[in-house]
């Protein structure tokens, strides 16, 4: 398990890292919270005040350990709307947002994984070719840009689905209604990655049934489906894992544009909010989040790569 | 000894001047010209004779509010009557000139980057893909926007943030790029030549390294245009007019008028599109792959007909197997026929790419390549492999017949242990419980000769030494006890002390087993030492064959006495001059008319380019050559 | 010491290269260290082909590298003309290594794919053309003729143009044009096929002669190591066994390891009994070296001296010398 004590020590690093550049960040940002704090008709004296009593006085690194200090025991500072803790704000937009990253990855992975393995048995086929091409206009398709068609055609032409989210029921809720508003923004998030998660499998698949070991399964009378899912796929799978790991990072920016384009209340709309009303304790509560998100979901993905690919696992790789 | 035989197909030698890289298609030629479009548009958009892209069309009543899509104004008009048309030609700069500055900063500096990471290598490089990776951890866009929000967006802020913020990718790619090229063997070569550091990577690495950069150049530009649409999407536009301020501004127009939004998002898409397809097409030319350029039609010349041979346990008549290359149907096994008798062993002789694996493939029916063709007989105990059912011929592979392959690592599946492959063999064609197919497989790896079999049979593949490997393989092959065994390049992989260990072996099972043994191999001793008979191939074609000792004891063929003459051995005098065969082996496409050695053989006249020797006989050998026996006996 | 010692190391004018005690090490990580070579002392005299053979591993590529500097050594000395070379840097070692050329073993990896034929066989030229040498282009055409790449139109082309062989002969053509005076080949036939591999050696043996070359060839093909070689050198585990003039060495051999490697040539009867001459297992770990003779492991003669004592290198025929307790 050296390999895991390894993955935590990088974990940890880049945590801090990531939190430190957020916070200096918004620290450097123009405009003075405790003015903001005090209001237009405070006096100098209490601005001051308020700025010794937030702690804006202190040098840089006490305020970063006091922010960290924080953030650890779940404080994420006070938001300048009704003065409600952030941790509420974004502890109520989390849920929505994982929600829909979730399923986002189960659509891209529901739809990639046969796509991929489909186009791979017959490599420039008909089908192999369609899905390329429609990769590759995914792929140069932004996330708004999608968005748009999508609720073009499907809230105003057709009228099948809302175009905003803005009453989202809770899942358990009212799972249809859920599903229906949450179907226009995850398709958006989902498109990018189907496309990426197609191509990445059926190169990798093709590559691997041409390998010695899937033509030795094959030349020992395996059937097709054993020789597919227990020689083939499973490296092919490993890529598949990385690209899901690193894909988090363009999910979670998606997640900012599919958000706000369908109202939905999730984190990414929360912070887009926040910045317009300078509302910074949230804004870095919310980046930071999404900064470890990302960084947590590949540390799972390595960790997962070592349980799965003895080869690593045995530091042979 | 070790001719590194690829088993992947046979891709023939370009015969002539090979044309330097792929052609681009339609759609690439598209693409640029879409490019320089936009381009030009960027450039020239205030001497176009545009409307004026601010002209409140209600007030000149020249367009009307929400006007749509026609001949008065092409793209239509928005709620003030401004041309849409003229907005978006004059929304093509900025994010032209965002892009640009963007890709060539961050770009040029990933590339610098890059380059020294990864020739440089240890701590410089640890540091460097530390400070990456932490970049990446930041979602970029999140980051931009926090950015944005704080400090206003302008050109001054975005270039350099976004700049910045690309280095890492590039970095990334041209360091993978300059490790693979740096460990190539040229790099070397120049520093023996006394070349400097800065040569090195001036002449050898940034030629190399530029093009993939370029492409990726490509795919970041458009990239950089996606994400200013974004921005100004989530209200945090350039002061200009782009076509994400216009698509963010039409966005909730949508049900009024489609067009705000949806003709500028297609603009921005066909852009996007239009610089992944350069990028990717620029990726294309990075390795120029010889085209083949055929020969002469082959002429059809007459078959050889073997007696068959009843009592052969494994039968081939008349096989052909083509299958489709770029360059032209290459016909890899052309006309074979042979037999092996149960407890024979038949060695396959023949340099890369003249058939032999595919033949050995041919019977199991396994290719790594698609549409391949096979036509004749392939009898195996009875059963043509060729006709039977798939599911009378899967009864038969890995079961009466077993095979081991070249290269015993990639043999073997690397996630999974060597127990299981093993149990799995034998659980699919018979009905064994788990644990007899357990105690069976570590009495199989006893049997191959691995010490402490009940400790290596939960190891994995790449645990175990290459010897050890092929043994396992050999165990696999064997579990079943079949009745053939097909063997490709066995020990090629090998050391000459262990080839010699599992040739021992394979000898000594063979006789167990009673097996027929078809061992395929360019090493001419391993023949010699442990064929009863063999077959000699050439151009996909067997051109001699017959008992070992007669074989190579008096070779008829002139290949065959061109290989023995051409193989150095220990009981000539030392220095002696070999007899090398000059030129190169034919084309599988466009195979030579007669005899396809016509073209390196000493002895060829007229008739032997014309027409196709027939087969003949003497004593025990076959061979297909129409001046034969001249040569010195061996 | 182990298959260690110098006694076999000549003295006179006309050795060109003399190689002392060199030791490469490779970290291997946790502290530890991959033995490539331990202790390897040989020399090449003017003319001579020197054969260096053994198993994959044994540190023949590495002997090579470090030879010409490509590769630091741990400790020991490389001289050339007397010359130490060990401790150069620079241009001072980029000129000494000018009169010693490399071959690599795969002829397509040792071309940069992006150049023309001209301009990789010219590089020599493009370093040191301004310098005093026989930097010249008709050298360079008088060359590309002499490996069998005259002709029209040869030199625009690129290396994927050209076969296994053919490359090869470019990769000849380029070492030769520096007018070396060592060239080491490390494998350069064992990626071709047999008919080109003869073509090959033909090649070399003629340029050998015609441009009075001194060369070392390193390959785990006996028979072709045999061929070649004036002079052959096998090597274990980064240490020396046997060196021998190849006539003696190929008839009687006298280490138990190189009685091995010649037993093991299929459908060759030397004559060697089966049982001395088989043996069994693999190579150990090159991190973790035996202690005494490192082929004790395997050595069908193996006794309890050999793990404690490590045999030197000793004279037991004229000219033919072995690093065995027992022999
Ligand atoms: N760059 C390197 N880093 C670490 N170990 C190395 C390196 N190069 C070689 N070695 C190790 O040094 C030992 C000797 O290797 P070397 O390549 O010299 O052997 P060789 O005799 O040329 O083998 P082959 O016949 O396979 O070419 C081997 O154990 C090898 O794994
Ligand atoms: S048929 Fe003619 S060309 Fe072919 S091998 Fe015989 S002599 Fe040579
Ligand atoms: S007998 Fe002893 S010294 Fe000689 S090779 Fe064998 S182990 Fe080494
Ligand atoms: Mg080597």
């Amino acid at each position: 398990m050296k390999l895991l004590g390894r993955l935590i020590v990088r974990l940890v690093a880049v945590a801090i890292a990531v939190s430190l550049a957020t916070f200096s960040l918004l620290s450097a940002a123009p405009g003075d919270p405790a003015a903001a704090k005090a209001g237009f008709a405070a006096t100098p004296e209490r601005v001051e005040e308020i700025r010794s009593e937030l702690g804006l006085n202190d040098p840089f690194h006490v305020r970063y350990a006091d922010w960290v200090t924080g953030v650890v025991q779940g404080d994420f500072g006070t938001s300048v709307l009704n003065e409600q803790p952030a941790s509420k704000l974004i502890g109520d937009a989390m849920p929505h947002t994982v929600e829909l990253m979730i399923l986002a990855q189960v659509i891209a992975l529901a739809v990639s994984i046969p796509a991929g393995i489909y186009s791979a048995q017959r490599p420039n086929g008909w089908f192999d070719r369609l899905t390329g091409a429609m990769s590759f206009g995914m792929l140069a398709t932004p996330a708004f840009v999608l968005g748009i068609y999508l609720a073009f055609i499907f809230a105003v032409r057709l009228e099948w689905l809302p175009a905003v989210a803005t009453d989202l029921p809770g899942p358990f809720d009212d799972p249809v209604e859920n599903l229906r508003q949450l179907i226009l923004p995850a398709l958006t998030l989902a498109a990018g990655m189907i496309a990426i998660y197609v191509r990445l499998l059926r190169t990798d698949l093709i590559e691997t049934l041409q390998q010695d070991f899937v033509l030795m399964a094959q030349s020992r009378g395996y059937s097709r489906r054993r020789v597919l899912w227990r020689h083939a796929f499973r490296p092919s799978a490993f890529s598949l894992l990385t690209a899901a790991g690193l894909a988090t990072a363009g999910l979670l920016g998606g997640a900012l544009i599919a958000e706000t384009l369908f109202a939905v209340p999730g984190m990414g709309r929360l912070a887009v909010t926040a910045i317009f009303t300078e509302d910074y304790d949230v804004v870095m509560g919310v980046v930071l989040l999404l900064s470890l998100a990302f960084v947590i979901a590949n540390f799972i993905v390595d960790a997962l790569y070592a349980v799965l690919d003895p080869r690593v696992r045995h530091g042979n790789r | 000894m070790a001719t590194v035989e690829t088993n992947a197909a046979p891709i023939p030698e370009a015969k002539s001047f090979a044309p330097e890289r792929p052609k681009m298609g339609v759609v690439f030629w598209t693409s640029v010209s879409w490019i320089l479009l936009v381009i030009a548009a960027a450039v020239l958009a205030d001497l176009l004779p545009l409307r004026d892209p601010d002209a409140l069309g209600i007030r000149t009543g020249e367009i009307q509010r929400f006007e749509s899509p026609g001949v008065n104004a092409w793209f239509g008009g928005d709620g003030q009557g401004r041309d849409l048309f003229a907005q978006i030609v004059h929304g093509a700069r900025p994010a032209m000139v965002l892009s640009a500055a963007v890709t060539l900063i961050g770009g040029s500096l990933g590339v610098l980057i890059g380059v020294v990471a990864g020739y440089v290598r240890g701590r410089t490089d640890a540091v460097i893909m530390g400070i990456a990776e932490i970049m990446f951890a930041f979602p970029a866009i999140v980051l931009l926007f926090a950015v944005g929000a704080i400090w206003g967006i302008t050109m001054a802020i975005l270039i350099p943030v976004m700049a910045v913020l690309a280095v890492p990718s590039y970095a990334r790619i041209v360091r993978g790029v300059t490790i693979a090229v740096a460990e190539r063997d040229f790099v070397d070569a120049a520093r023996a030549m006394g070349a400097s550091q800065s040569r090195v990577v001036i002449k050898e690495l940034l030629p190399l390294v530029a093009l993939p950069a370029i492409a990726f150049g490509f795919l970041g530009f458009g990239l950089v245009i996606a994400t200013e649409g974004a921005l100004a999407f989530l209200g945090l536009g350039l002061e200009q007019r782009t076509w994400g301020s216009l698509i963010a501004g039409g966005q909730g127009l949508i049900r009024e008028a489609p067009h705000l939004a949806l003709i500028p998002a297609t603009a921005m898409f066909l852009t996007i599109m239009a610089f992944n397809y350069v990028g990717d097409g620029v990726r294309e030319l990075i390795d120029p792959r010889p085209i083949v350029v055929g020969r002469k039609r082959r002429a059809d010349g007459p078959r050889p007909t073997t007696a068959s041979a009843s009592d052969a346990l494994l039968s081939i008549r008349d096989l052909r197997t083509s299958f489709p290359t770029p360059g032209g149907v290459v016909t890899a096994v052309d006309g074979v026929s042979l037999d092996v008798r149960t407890g024979r062993t038949l060695g396959v002789v023949g340099e890369s790419g003249s058939g032999k694996t595919m033949l050995l493939r041919s019977i199991t029916g396994a290719f790594p390549v698609v549409g391949v063709q096979r036509e004749g007989r392939v009898v195996v105990d009875g059963t043509d492999l060729l006709s039977a059912s798939p599911a009378s011929r899967s009864a038969m592979l890995g079961n009466e017949i077993g095979v081991i392959s070249q290269n015993p690592l990639s043999a073997l599946n690397p996630v999974r242990t060597v127990g299981s492959q093993l149990v799995e063999v034998m659980r699919v064609h018979r009905a064994i419980s788990k644990a007899a197919a357990r105690a069976r497989a570590i009495e199989l790896l006893e049997q191959v000769g691995i010490p402490r079999p009940g400790r290596r049979v939960d190891m994995y593949p790449h645990q175990l030494s290459g010897g050890m490997q092929q043994r396992v393989t050999i165990a696999i092959a064997l579990a079943n006890e079949p009745r053939l065994l097909l063997a490709d390049e066995p020990t090629t992989a090998l050391d000459v002390t262990i080839q010699d260990q599992i040739l021992r072996l394979l000898a000594s099972l063979g006789d167990e087993y009673n097996m027929a043994v078809v061992l395929v191999t360019h090493d001419l001793s391993v023949v010699r030492g442990w064929a009863d008979d063999v077959a000699v191939m050439y151009g996909g074609q067997i051109v001699e064959s017959g008992p070992t000792s007669a074989v190579f004891g008096d070779p008829q063929h002139r290949y065959t006495q061109a290989l023995l003459e051409s193989t150095p051995r220990l009981d000539l005098p030392i220095h002696s001059r070999l007899a090398a065969i000059e030129g190169q082996p034919p084309s599988l496409v466009a195979p030579p008319a007669g005899c396809r050695f016509a073209d390196r053989c000493a002895g060829a006249d007229e008739r032997c380019r014309s027409e196709v020797p027939v087969l003949e006989r003497l004593g025990s050998v076959e061979f297909r050559c129409w001046h034969p026996g001249q040569g010195e006996a061996r | 010491m182990a298959g260690t010692g110098s006694a076999h190391l000549r003295t006179g004018d006309d050795i060109v290269l003399r190689v002392r005690d060199l030791v490469v090490e490779f970290p291997a990580g946790k502290g530890q260290v991959v033995h490539a070579v331990s202790g390897v002392s040989v020399d090449v005299a003017q003319g001579e082909t020197l054969g260096v053979v053994g198993e994959s591993g044994c540190g023949k590529t590495t002997l090579g590298r470090a030879v010409m500097r490509l590769q630091d050594a741990r400790s020991g000395s490389v001289e050339f003309r007397d010359h130490e070379l060990t401790g150069l840097e620079g241009s001072e070692l980029a000129r000494k290594r000018r009169d010693m050329q490399m071959i690599f073993q795969d002829p397509v990896s040792s071309l940069n794919p992006r150049r023309r034929v001209r301009d990789l066989v010219r590089e020599g030229l493009e370093i040191w053309g301004s310098q005093p040498g026989p930097f010249t282009d008709a050298r360079v055409e008088e060359i590309m003729e002499a490996v069998g790449l005259g002709g029209e139109g040869v030199g625009e082309r690129r290396p994927h143009e050209f076969s296994g062989g053919q490359c090869q002969r470019i990769c000849i053509a380029r070492a030769l044009v520096m007018d070396p005076e060592v060239l080491i080949l490390d494998e350069p036939v064992s990626a071709l096929d047999v008919s080109v591999q003869a073509q090959i050696l033909n090649l070399l043996e003629d340029l050998k002669a015609d441009f009075g070359l001194t060369m070392v060839f390193v390959s785990h093909d006996l028979a072709v190591v045999r061929n070649v070689s004036d002079r052959v050198m096998v090597m274990y585990l980064g240490k020396v066994c046997e060196v021998a003039d190849t006539q003696p060495l190929f008839d009687t051999p006298a280490h138990p390891y190189t009685r091995a490697l010649l037993a093991s040539i299929p459908g060759h009867e030397l004559g060697l009994s089966d049982a001395s001459t088989l043996i069994s297992g693999e190579l150990p770990s090159p991190i973790e070296p035996p202690s005494g003779c490192r082929f004790r492991t395997r050595c069908p003669l193996a006794t309890n001296r050999c793990a404690v004592e490590e045999p030197e290198l000793r004279e037991v025929a004229v000219g033919q010398f072995v690093a065995c307790h027992y022999a």
